[in-house]
């Protein structure tokens, strides 16, 4: 119908302005990109020559093959034993970091080795929980099971948030960045580890990795505040490894997502978006394939976001968006009961891969519900509650007032439940935005172009319009001729 | 007004401390946990950041769950509607908490539905009612069943709290509602009804009209969005005037 139709994104972003980042600060950190992966490559160079060198003595070769290992990915469907082994080894990696007299001396095999062992560690932590809630599910008499069940500790959740919490407390790294962010020398408040680029790497990759956890256990709250001493900006330190920046968007991003939250989700999403697809040219293939579906998860986040909450996007993300999710797109943002199994689908294929932190029942398979499908059915819930939004939103744009009798008549629904559809469009259009300080921090705002009162049964509508961005125009014009 | 979700005006120094320490993890520090939540629930304080730091506590050690704290909580975030404390509560609790209960031949109902599975079920209903104004519903769902009324015993004023906050957003999207319908969304007729109208929420009752002063929110008046000019944004062709002098 002629009504639904709608343009995409006619909202006006009142944040935008603000958002927009200088054109040169992206060219800056595109630069910063290029360099890093130079120097990536010479680094790599270098580490040839040092383990060459290092090859008669046995000791320092062997720590280097552990230190290696651990930032390697296990092969694709390793047995059991290699992933109880592996456990293992990481057990003894980081005692022997945390735990041995006095900081230690090692020679990390790259520059990435920091994030790329964290990286690795949670992601063989979130994989072993979820083989060990598929196995309890679908085949809780096999060997394996058997096997998982008499070793209910490997892979605990305490273990892994120890690991996290003890490398962020070794390195005193909050309380370095705190002290970044005071404009003091974090050097003075390092401690003897903190010093030691090993520990300060660890620490602070770890504090990624506790966001990472805690957003895969369900914790979206306490996954954000955990960011509190980082600040979310280019200068940053995970912004120096592409992954690691990556990461902590997506996750970033999806806590928001969760908490409803949709112009911070979508604020997140966007900027890291366009970041990939400036710096796409760049990009080592092995690299940037792990990234690309990453990529394509965020583009179907951020179009479930713009669905709940209609924003103008960057005219990159607008485009690409486009391309990938044309028509789904329209779909979301038309509502109603037919958009529900779109909704799913996009949630299930972008949202992380839940776990469920403690081991299973393997007596009563029925009882181990893949935790996404617990965390999918609770935001279903959020969608269905709100799916009439759209329909109402596109109709009261064509009027200044209305009566809600002929309105229910239009959409052929009882005025009382017409009712209840103003006031959810109402309550959801305030959202908590971030405007300064840390990221659980926000106001209130109307996130919506369209404003409305009900007295009685009339409608009062109102729209915020958006003055012609003259200045822009001229500028950005004014450019192009020069 | 800048709101940190992880603040709480009434939060006591004890549990500020155990949730900006590592002994937010530690199963020993249930209990306290356990004893804050029976504080909001009487002085009728919330603190949604220690509920959920509690029902973690629960996630990863699961033979302390106790189904009574965890129904409180939920009922406490009940009361703050339409605010994503109810779902976010809801992601820390068992993965097949919300599986509905099978109703295969298979015996083995016992293992899934469970006296918490089934409250917290019911909860959730009650939550879906209230996050899609259908407050009349909210209310007769609430007097349909006695298990309700024991979930809710526990909560001191849950009624009043419930009617303030369904007030709060009643005013935020109506000038002037049908006396009736009003009664309906609120629960309370005649003289209850008036009162709680007039001296809690400040309302007026004019016959069979309730008008609601305007506010911030219900007066939905159109704005015009300017283009908000910086300085900074001429800088290239500042700098582009210096480099090429005409």
């Amino acid at each position: 119908m002629a009504l639904y139709q709608r343009e995409p994104y006619t909202t006006a972003d009142r944040q935008k302005l603000a958002d927009n980042e200088s054109d040169q600060e992206e060219d800056a950190l595109v630069e910063d990109y290029k360099e890093q992966v130079h120097f990536d490559d010479s680094m790599g160079m270098d580490e040839l020559d040092r383990t060459a060198s290092f090859g008669p003595s046995g000791g320092p070769q062997d720590m280097q093959a552990q230190l290696a290992a651990a930032a390697t990915p296990l092969e694709y469907g390793a047995a059991l034993d290699t992933k109880f082994a592996s456990y293992d080894s990481y057990c003894n990696l980081f005692h022997y970091i945390l735990n041995s007299e006095g900081p230690v001396e090692l020679e990390v095999p790259t520059y990435y080795w920091a994030w790329d062992v964290i990286d690795e560690f949670i992601y063989q932590f979130e994989s072993f929980c979820r083989y060990r809630n598929r196995v309890a599910r679908t085949d809780p008499t096999s060997e394996d099971a058997q096997l998982l069940r008499e070793n209910p500790n490997t892979w605990g959740c305490y273990s892994v948030l120890n690991v996290l919490y003890s490398l962020i407390q070794r390195s005193q790294i909050n309380e370095q960045l705190e002290a970044m962010k005071r404009n003091e020398d974090p050097n003075q408040v390092a401690g003897e580890y903190g010093t030691r680029p090993l520990y300060r790497m660890l620490g602070y990759f770890s504090i990624i990795g506790l966001l990472r956890v805690h957003c895969l256990l369900g914790d979206f709250s306490l996954a954000l505040k955990t960011l509190d001493d980082i600040e979310l900006n280019k200068k940053a330190m995970f912004a120096r490894v592409m992954a690691a920046h990556f990461t902590t968007y997506y996750y970033v991003g999806f806590s928001y997502m969760m908490m409803r939250r949709y112009a911070d989700a979508i604020r997140m999403f966007s900027h890291i978006l366009v970041y990939v697809s400036r710096t796409k040219n760049f990009q080592k293939n092995a690299q940037y394939d792990s990234v690309s579906k990453k990529n394509d998860q965020m583009y179907a986040l951020i179009a479930i976001c713009v669905a709940f909450n209609p924003t103008k996007l960057d005219d990159t993300i607008h485009t690409a968006l486009r391309e990938k999710y044309g028509d789904q797109l329209v779909r979301l943002q038309r509502g109603g009961p037919e958009a529900l199994p779109l909704f799913e689908e996009l949630f299930r294929s972008a949202c992380p891969k839940f776990i469920s932190p403690t081991p299973p029942d393997f007596d009563v398979p029925e009882i181990n519900v893949d935790p996404v499908d617990h965390h999918c059915r609770i935001f279903m819930e959020e969608v269905k509650n709100t799916m009439w939004s759209p329909t109402v939103k596109s109709y009261l744009k064509l009027y200044t007032t209305m009566d809600l009798k002929k309105l229910a008549g239009f959409l052929e629904v009882e005025p009382e439940k017409l009712r209840g559809w103003l006031l959810v469009n109402k309550q959801r259009s305030r959202q908590v935005r971030w405007s300064e300080g840390a990221l659980l921090d926000g106001e209130i705002v109307n996130g919506s172009d369209l404003d409305y009162a009900m007295q009685g049964d009339l409608i009062h509508i109102s729209e915020a319009k958006v003055g012609r961005r003259l200045v822009d125009w001229y500028l950005r014009n004014l450019a192009r001729t020069y | 007004m800048g709101i940190a979700f992880d603040y709480a005006p009434d939060r006591p120094e004890h549990i500020e401390a155990i949730l900006n320490g590592l002994d937010r993890y530690n199963p020993e520090t249930t209990n306290i946990f356990q004893d804050y939540v029976t504080q909001q629930c009487e002085d009728r304080t919330y603190d949604c950041y220690a509920n959920l730091a509690l029902l973690k506590l629960y996630q990863f050690n699961p033979h302390l769950t106790r189904d009574e704290p965890t129904t409180n909580i939920l009922v406490k975030a009940l009361t703050v509607f339409p605010s994503p404390d109810f779902s976010l509560l809801l992601h820390l609790l068992p993965p097949h908490i919300l599986s509905p209960t099978t109703n295969n031949t298979a015996p083995t109902p016992s293992a899934v539905d469970t006296p918490l599975s089934e409250a917290v079920q019911k909860l959730s209903l009650l939550n879906s009612l209230l996050e899609t104004a259908n407050y009349s519903g909210f209310w007769s769902t609430l007097d349909s069943d006695d298990l309700y009324a024991d979930l809710i015993a526990d909560v001191n004023g849950f009624e009043e709290l419930m009617r303030v906050r369904i007030a709060s957003c009643v005013g935020q999207g109506c000038r002037e509602v049908e006396r009736g319908v009003c009664e309906g969304w609120l629960n309370l007729r005649g003289r209850e009804f008036e009162s709680f109208v007039g001296e809690i929420c400040g309302w007026g009752v004019d016959g069979e009209v309730v008008r609601i002063p305007v506010n911030k929110e219900n007066e939905a008046k159109g704005t015009v969005v300017r283009e908000e000019v910086k300085f900074d944004q001429f800088s290239r062709v500042i700098r582009r005037a210096y480099e090429q002098p005409a």
